[in-house]
């Protein structure tokens, strides 16, 4: 039955790559040399920054004074490898950064169920569904996206502090909420269940099954571009949010995300240099390696959802 | 607050119920009801998101930008005053006498003029050096993504370190190697907006990039096929396809890099500082609002961008959508 | 069959989930936070830095030997760590809602030019009376006035000085006896002053002094540049703080101003020169605080090997007599918050400034203690804490106490900013000063 599906719906057409075969006249082998020369140095000028945090976070601060403004900066200290075990040491066991971390994954995880459950069910309903009213909706969400509004933090602290009166464990709540609601992944949701053929779903609607049913068995399994392009979104809300965070658990310190932490070493006046960039590399990384990794699907799912604002 | 709060709802509400009155009369007239159990299950499916993005989302944004007519300082929540046009008038004046608003004006007028084509160029020629089909192309697209993940403040340290405007700086030593004469870079009054425009561009063209790709991935192959076999060169197919297939990729990236540079603040703020020739818009509401606890003020400024911004937003839309 | 794609799903889901419950117990831990402690009055008391560094850890001792001491006075203090960031936000947005939510703790520490805002606005309460025993322990200019009566006590003392490089100014023929009349009781002037960087600027690969013109727009600048301004006889506002029009664009003010642009014009220092050129030595002068001591003592930087070769001289002064160096940094304040009697939160904080918690403190910050006792006869004669902590008795000055002091510190980084790219300084000052001046109007 699956199967069937996966030739219905033309989504899956990009992204994989046909490797050219570089056989054959010397003139395509100089020009893939050639191509292969420039990306390596368009690369570098790209790269240099993680270089240079990276280097950084394996010196001692006289080090980091030694080479500031010259090329050794981007150049670890290969001579001084105590002073890299040291910096991490420091940001590990004395600023306990994994803990943080682990808070941050935790809330993620919670924000990106919630937020893929949450926005594709207004997705869906907005993409699928006849019901009275869907125009206020989607002018809404579409007045959302094109207006950007300077919001300050305060009034949602007086929205989420006095009007629900979030208190203890309720504070949890307090933090993900706000990161399960976004406009743009409603957009997103909305634009992608657009391109599933309406037939399909009504011959699973005659076979019995519910709206939720069909939506967590056949939407969302059809949808992993999009779900994974909301996801990573998501994650990286969560993973940079600070300050919302920070006055939420005004005096509950252990259960702040990572960026709290960072923000804490880095305004720490007797901590080094090294140290500090160390923690900016611990909390660059996990981003990376999730767009990395995720990178197939977004392009994907960017390109399904058609992008039609 | 509870009030004012139940009062927007009401709103909503009416509004609302007034779509759905419309949908229920248009319904009946073309002959074509609803169906009342599909309308309660998507009702009650939309329900949360609705519910939340009123919460969070549309509540405290009509409360910041309804600061806009009051004295609200931010280190009195509590007491805030209906004080009219008053921060509007306070800021065309400052615009009218030339003023730091004026700076702000103007140093954002150029970021978006500068950055925008800039932005778009960069993330497309990255793109479609990435699209070749050769080993290892995927592993340049990561490398090209690397800034956008990495924090402002990072980048922008390293590039105050490089631009050492000193005879030893680092870029300056390069650019001696060429024969070029000292520059001043971002401690120059003149030239200091230009590299915050190719700096941001630099960052941020990696995102855009992906987004390009996919647009590229969605042309059909068969159309370069027939084009070929047409005669065309590598300079009309791109003119007659691949321009043409980008189209909704160009409107949805023009729109988000110009209101992304239309909010640029952190890179001045790093690499300048509140000085005529650093000051954006963001900058000085954060200055009036955060710094300075001033939040009518910041939140009037930030009321006549989202005015300008949703205007020209509109107008970009209808005149990109057209061509 | 189970394929090795499902295995690994379901062990990722699975991870995901138990990262997820086993942060269950810390949740639910959350809502038995603020109940009361076993029938003891509690005070609760908010730190500016995080616990784990040394000034954070200083400060958890003081309040575990205030709870030791006053255990069968049933007084229990309970510290939280708030630590603040570059812009101070973080810890300014958590005062704001903790007033909301009508639980500031009873004691905050703040950043002393803060203080009026603070006070202002309702957060900082009246310890005129409450302290009037104490307060002669401290050095007068750290007591933090608003109209007049004291709303905050210092924590530990920063001052500020001219870092030399001692081979530097060997090179430039500067003997140690001319030095030694420098640090003494009357205060160098501009003229040896300029002199002196006029015989190291042919030494020095960058540049004679690094005078922070091209710093961040901090509140780095302003804290280390203000003294000279009241060093040749000008000033920044009005006693209270209201009115700054006829201060800051007056004659003298700007006169101080115009100094600074002869050292630009002169070659003495540019606006590009940064920490590391002096570290490098290629600067000979940094006009820096306090914590740089630590620094040059411990970091082995390449001009100062084994953390010698330096030296520390005070703020000159033009106008006899009018004497300054920068003062001026964390205090502790008492707020306005749902507890009435405040007299739990004044036991906390004269147990937090005296003699034994300031020792302690200094101790473990390196910093100069606020409190006259604890400083002497702790530093040896010639040591360069020892040459901060006399000029702090003998010229310290404050920065000027205003409500808008935020935006007074921009205007003043705009002003430093300005002096190499303008020739009509007082044009430009009068204008900014006018701006200041609307502004501050509105608090």
């Amino acid at each position: 039955m699956k199967k069937s599906v996966k030739k219905i719906i033309p989504m899956q057409n990009g992204g994989q790559t046909e490797v050219e075969v570089v056989k054959g006249s010397s003139g395509k082998v100089a020009l893939n040399v050639v191509y292969y020369v420039c990306g390596a140095v368009l690369s570098l000028f790209f790269l240099f920054p993680l270089l240079y945090m990276l280097a950084y976070s394996t010196k001692s601060d006289s080090a980091i004074a030694a080479s500031a403004g010259t090329f050794a900066m981007f150049l670890p200290d290969f001579k001084n490898l105590g002073a890299a075990f040291n910096n991490y040491k420091t940001v590990f066991i004395d600023y306990k950064i994994g803990e943080y971390a682990l808070n941050s994954l935790r809330y993620a995880i919670i924000s990106i169920v919630l937020n893929v459950i949450i926005n594709g069910l207004a997705g869906y309903v907005l993409a699928k569904f006849r019901i009275p009213g869907s125009k206020f909706f989607t002018f809404i969400i579409l007045f959302l996206i094109v207006v950007p509004v300077e919001t300050s933090i305060i009034p949602l602290f007086m929205v989420v502090k006095r009007m629900l009166g979030f208190k203890g464990v309720a504070n949890i709540l307090g933090i993900i909420l706000p990161a399960t609601i976004s406009v743009f992944n409603v957009f997103l949701f909305m634009q992608f269940f657009q391109s599933i053929p309406k037939d399909y779903l009504e011959a699973a609607r005659m076979d019995g099954a519910s709206n939720l049913k069909i939506f967590f068995k056949i939407i969302l399994p059809l949808s992993k571009p999009i779900v994974a392009t909301v996801s990573v979104f998501c994650f990286i809300g969560v993973w940079n949010d600070y300050l919302w965070p920070t006055m939420l658990l005004v005096d509950n310190k252990d259960l702040l995300p990572i960026q709290a932490a960072l923000t804490t070493i880095r305004g720490e006046k007797d901590l080094s240099e090294g140290a500090k960039m160390a923690s900016l590399v611990i909390t660059s990384i996990p981003i990376f390696i999730v767009y990395i990794a995720a990178q197939k699907y977004i392009v994907k799912g960017f390109g399904t959802a058609g992008l039609k604002v | 607050m509870e009030i004012i709060a139940l009062l927007i709802f009401c709103l909503f509400l009416a509004v609302f119920l007034g779509v759905v009155a419309h949908d229920l009369y248009k319904a009946k007239k073309t002959n074509t009801p609803f169906r009342v159990k599909n309308c309660i299950a998507g009702i009650l499916m939309i329900a949360p998101a609705v519910i939340l993005c009123f919460l969070f989302i549309l509540l405290p944004m009509l409360f910041s930008l309804g600061y806009a007519f009051t004295d609200y300082n931010q280190m009195r929540p509590d007491e805030v005053h209906f004080v009219g046009f008053n921060n509007f008038k306070e800021i065309f004046k400052e615009i009218g006498s030339g003023g730091d608003m004026l700076y702000a004006i103007k140093n954002t007028a150029i970021f978006v003029v500068g950055v925008v084509p800039l932005q778009i160029l960069l993330a497309l020629g990255l793109a479609l050096f990435c699209s070749r089909k050769v080993r290892g192309s995927s592993i340049f697209k990561v490398c090209f993504f690397a800034p956008v993940v990495i924090s402002l403040t990072v980048t922008s340290y390293l590039w105050l370190t490089i631009l050492d405007p000193s005879e030893d700086g680092l870029f300056n030593m390069l650019l001696g190697a060429f024969g070029i004469p000292q520059q001043q870079f971002l401690k120059d009054p003149k030239t200091a907006m230009l590299w915050v425009v190719l700096i941001s561009a630099w960052q941020g063209c990696g995102y855009q990039m992906l987004i390009f790709i996919s647009g590229l991935t969605n042309i059909r192959e068969d159309l370069y096929e027939a084009a070929k076999l047409d005669g065309a060169n590598a300079w009309q197919r791109f003119i007659r396809i691949t321009v043409p297939g980008l189209k909704s990729s160009v409107l949805y990236i023009t729109i988000t890099v110009f209101i992304g540079a239309c909010r640029i603040m952190v890179q001045p703020m790093l690499m300048i500082g509140p000085y005529s020739e650093g000051l954006t818009l963001s900058y000085y509401m954060f200055l009036q609002g955060t710094d300075y606890g001033l939040v009518g003020k910041s939140s009037a400024i930030a009321l006549l961008m989202t005015i300008f911004i949703g205007l020209v937003t509109f107008v970009q839309k209808k005149v990109l959508s057209k061509k | 069959m189970i394929s090795v794609k499902k295995v690994f799903k379901i062990i990722g889901v699975a991870a995901c989930a138990a990262l997820v419950i086993s942060g269950l117990p810390g949740w639910i831990s959350l809502s038995k936070q603020n109940e009361e402690q076993g029938g003891n009055t509690v005070v609760s008391v908010m730190f500016h830095v995080s616990s784990s560094s040394k000034e954070g850890q200083a400060y958890k001792k003081c309040v575990d030997a205030f709870n030791e001491a006053y255990k069968d006075k049933k007084i229990k203090a309970t510290a939280s760590y708030t630590p603040r960031t570059d812009g101070s936000s973080a810890y300014e947005t958590a005062l704001i809602s903790m007033k909301l939510e009508n639980k500031l703790p009873d004691i905050i520490t703040f950043d002393s030019p803060k203080c009026s805002y603070y006070a202002a606005n309702g957060y900082l309460y009246n310890i005129n009376n409450m302290v009037a025993d104490i307060k002669d322990e401290f050095y007068e200019s750290s007591l933090n006035y608003y109209n007049g009566d004291i709303y905050g006590l210092p924590i530990q003392e920063s001052s500020a000085g001219f870092y030399y490089n001692k081979t530097l100014f060997r090179n430039a023929g500067i003997s140690d006896k001319e030095i030694s009349e420098y640090g003494d009781e009357t205060p160098w002037t501009y003229a040896e002053f300029s002199s002196v960087c006029e015989r190291l600027k042919s030494v020095c690969e960058k540049a004679a002094v690094n005078m922070n013109f091209g710093g961040t727009a901090d509140e780095t600048t302003p804290y280390l540049l203000y003294p000279f301004i009241y060093a040749s006889g000008g000033e920044f506002a009005s006693e209270d703080g209201r009115t700054v029009t006829g201060y800051l664009d007056s004659e003298d003010t700007v006169s101080a101003f115009y100094f600074f642009k002869s050292l630009l014009s002169n070659g003495y220092t540019t606006d590009q020169v940064d920490a590391n050129d002096f570290y490098n030595g290629k600067v000979g002068m940094y006009l820096s605080s306090g914590w740089t001591i630590a620094d040059l003592r411990n970091k082995n930087y390449s001009a100062f090997p084994s953390g010698s070769n330096w030296g520390l001289l005070p703020y000159p002064c033009d106008v006899p007599g009018c004497a300054a160096s920068a003062t001026g940094s964390w205090s502790f304040g008492i707020t306005q918050n749902h507890h009435s009697d405040k007299s739990a939160a004044r036991e906390l904080l004269k147990w937090l400034v005296n003699d034994e918690s300031s020792a302690t403190i200094t101790e473990h910050t390196g910093m100069i203690s606020a409190k006259k006792s604890v400083n002497e006869g702790r530093y040896e004669k010639g040591s360069p804490e020892e040459m901060l902590f006399t000029q702090l008795a003998n010229t310290g000055r404050a920065r000027p106490t205003m409500v808008g002091y935020s935006v007074f510190s921009t205007t003043f980084n705009q002003i430093v900013h300005e002096l190499p790219r303008t020739d009509n300084l007082e044009k430009f000052i009068s204008e900014k000063t006018a701006i200041l001046q609307e502004t501050i109007n509105k608090y």
